[in-house]
């Protein structure tokens, strides 16, 4: 991974990253169609995380408020600019923080896997998928247009939004900061937009966040713990709370 | 099709990076396995929590900065010390999970110190002072910090009631702010009392482990033993928990205060070690193979039993195949082959101090490190009560002394716990180390 990022880097600085960003993903698809592949073959080909347990039953435990999730703007994918709290409150929220050019195998991609194996686990009890959310939230702004987040979204499911999955971006990373800051994900963002705001240098460690229906964080999901079993078991620990007083 | 080959693309990606997503899950080599950015590399620094001794340069507890590399100029040199404004029985500390901000406690001062180690790696900053542990959870002495994501889980070892040993963990987010506490089990042979913490999230398996309360750890060594009342009021047991749930599963009979908790984290492995500090044995907690009961067993002894030789520090290499044992009153380093770690096998010893406490040694396994200080008032005295940090090189058959830290001549104070520092670290933060700590 630091040898990667090292490159991202290097690569950004010497202004090279959009060689790096065109070309990558052609290669990726060149290999997709060698391979035969397609979304279903991805799903089945991702390991989860080895579950050496059985994890406790939904209601069994308590999910502890770790903090309020943090206030700021987003734009959704036809870019209408939007209070964040529109997509972590009134129904139990799953949020990944990510951006489509992240290449890191701990990462996004690791986030996306299981994301979609969620979904297909959300999608079979109907009831839960009501009440659930999906977030995907780029904070790589100048590349992650509403028009990318929307190609996506398309990519995703198009209009068939069961359960809701949004795909949001923010205006700029001034707007950004705030919410990442928020959110206590570390991220290198360059503060200097003129110099930068195409260009923004990126680092994170992979988290995905729970959000009750009252905008709490509940639980924070890192490579060790991303596995959707314990995820929907967790959304149904929060379901059977009721709501908080 | 352009817009479509991006999520397609990300898919592929997924795949592609299977081979390698479940790699890292053990530490360097005894951080939590949340933990990221491990030195998997040399390190440039190592941090020493450092208790202040009155009449020593300015007396406090402090954060001490060693220059480790050895292509430095300043190499095995005081680069820089952050002091906390007290002098409160420092004693160990603990990354963050994102490895940006360092939790080091006081056992006596009940304080927690966040010291900022991202905006540069050579200057630790301190940042964040958080003094509601005990009017918050009713713990006393935060011991030890282990990472979970966004949140730090805090091992104590007394309570502010009656600063005896039956004591809880207290659970904060990485703001700074309270969340929750656990009370060691009082029931189903559990005595209550806390030490050191440590997880195998493949197992959702945490382990707590057992030492004493204030009374104890706060009393001059030299009473403490002849007092046969106190002497009983040492740990005796480890938990296991349902990690997910915080719910303790099991109690182990582990007699003679089990301290430092290492799992072995190579993938499918299912048993963590422990040495007691009053009995000297190694002690292996483990699963069944067919990932049911779990069982706690001795299978080593730790030079004379007899002679107390209190085994007070171990590190496990990273593939779990060998264990460094401190003890602090014969001042040895012994080497274990864990290779069967139903039956640890001692290859090598050597006396590396007067007084012997902590030992970390690097991701290789090249490099071991080693201090002085077990408590302010357990240290020895006169001209034992040798206080410092010295490196080594490990070649597989000899610990070679590569350098030496005089705490005390360099008027610092009592050394004790380390961890690694690296600049490359820097850079993977905001340049200006914007910290959502200390913007609070």
């Amino acid at each position: 991974m630091e040898v990667l990022l090292q490159w991202l880097v290097e690569n950004a600085r010497n202004k090279r990253m959009n060689r790096f960003a065109s070309c990558v993903p052609f290669t990726l698809l060149a290999l997709c169609l060698l391979i035969g592949g397609g979304m279903a073959w991805a799903h089945e080909s991702v390991p989860a995380p080895l579950l050496g347990f059985i994890p406790p039953a939904p209601g069994t435990y308590e999910l502890q408020t770790i903090m309020p999730t943090p206030a700021g703007e987003v734009l959704d994918t036809a870019g209408q600019a939007r209070p964040l709290s529109d997509y972590t409150r009134g129904k139990i929220t799953v949020l990944g923080l990510i951006y489509t050019r992240c290449s890191d195998a701990q990462g996004c991609p690791r986030a996306w896997a299981a994301f979609a194996e969620l979904r297909r686990a959300l999608r079979s009890n109907p009831r839960l998928a009501r009440q659930t959310r999906l977030v995907n939230l780029s904070f790589d702004p100048a590349h992650d247009t509403p028009g990318v987040m929307m190609s996506i979204a398309e990519a995703a499911g198009g209009r068939d939004n069961s359960p809701e999955w949004d795909f949001l971006t923010t205006a700029s990373i001034a707007k950004l900061a705030p919410i990442v800051d928020g959110f206590g994900q570390d991220l290198r963002v360059s503060s200097d937009l003129k110099a930068s705001a195409s260009e923004p240098l990126l680092s994170h460690t992979l988290k995905v966040f729970l959000i009750d229906r009252e905008g709490h964080i509940r639980e924070i999901y890192t490579t060790a713990f991303l596995i959707p079993q314990v995820i929907v078991n967790d959304i149904k620990t929060l379901l059977m709370e009721g709501h908080r007083g | 099709m352009r817009r479509k080959s991006s999520f397609l693309c990300l898919l592929i990606l997924v795949a592609v990076s299977a081979a390698v997503s479940l790699a890292a899950r053990a530490d360097e080599t005894c951080n939590s396995p949340y933990m990221g950015n491990l030195v998997k590399g040399q390190e440039d620094f190592l941090y020493v929590w450092t208790l202040g001794v009155e009449g020593l340069g300015d007396g406090q507890d402090k954060l001490v900065t060693l220059d480790v590399n050895p292509k430095s100029k300043n190499y095995g040199k005081v680069l820089n010390y952050a002091s906390v404004g007290e002098r409160g029985e420092a004693h160990h500390m603990g990354f963050s999970d994102d490895r940006r901000y360092l939790w080091a406690g006081g056992l006596d001062s009940n304080r927690i110190y966040v010291f900022d180690i991202a905006a540069d790696p050579a200057k630790p900053k301190l940042i964040k002072t958080i003094a509601d542990l005990g009017e918050k959870s009713g713990y006393l002495g935060p011991h030890t910090f282990y990472a979970l994501p966004g949140r730090m889980l805090i091992g104590t070892l007394s309570n502010t009631k009656d600063k005896g040993g039956v004591t809880g963990l207290a659970l904060y987010n990485n703001k700074g702010d309270f969340i929750a506490k656990y009370d060691l089990p009082t029931d189903h042979g559990g005595d209550g009392y806390g030490y050191d913490i440590a997880i195998n999230p493949a197992k959702n398996a945490l382990l707590t482990s057992s030492f004493a309360g204030w009374n104890n750890y706060m009393r001059d060594l030299g009473d403490l033993i002849k007092d046969g009342e106190a002497m009983k009021k040492f740990g005796n047991t480890m938990v296991l928990w349902d990690l997910k749930a915080m719910r303790p599963k099991q109690v182990f009979n582990v007699p003679g205060a089990p301290l430092e908790i290492r799992w072995s984290l190579n993938p499918g492995d299912n048993w963590a070690i422990t040495a007691t500090a009053l009995t000297s044995k190694l002690w292996l907690i483990k699963q069944s193979k067919k990932g049911g009961k779990w069982e706690g067993r001795e299978v080593a002894t730790i030079g004379d039993p007899s002679q107390i030789p209190l085994p007070v520090d171990i590190s496990i290499r990273r593939d779990s195949k060998g264990l460094w044992v401190n003890t602090f009153m014969d001042g040895k380093t012994r080497y274990f082959d864990l290779t069967d770690p139903e039956h640890p096998k001692q290859t090598y010893e050597k006396v590396t101090g007067k007084q012997v406490n902590m030992i970390s040694q690097s991701w290789d396994g090249k490099r071991v490190y080693i201090s002085s200080s077990l408590l302010a008032k357990w240290d020895k005295g006169g001209a034992d009560n040798e206080q410092f940090v010295r490196g080594f090189t490990w070649n597989g058959k000899e610990l070679v002394p590569a350098f030496e830290v005089d705490f005390t001549k360099e008027q610092l104070g009592r050394a004790h716990h380390m961890k690694f520092g690296s600049k490359a670290l820097k850079s993977a933060f905001d340049e200006d180390g914007r910290s959502t700590l200390a913007r609070r």
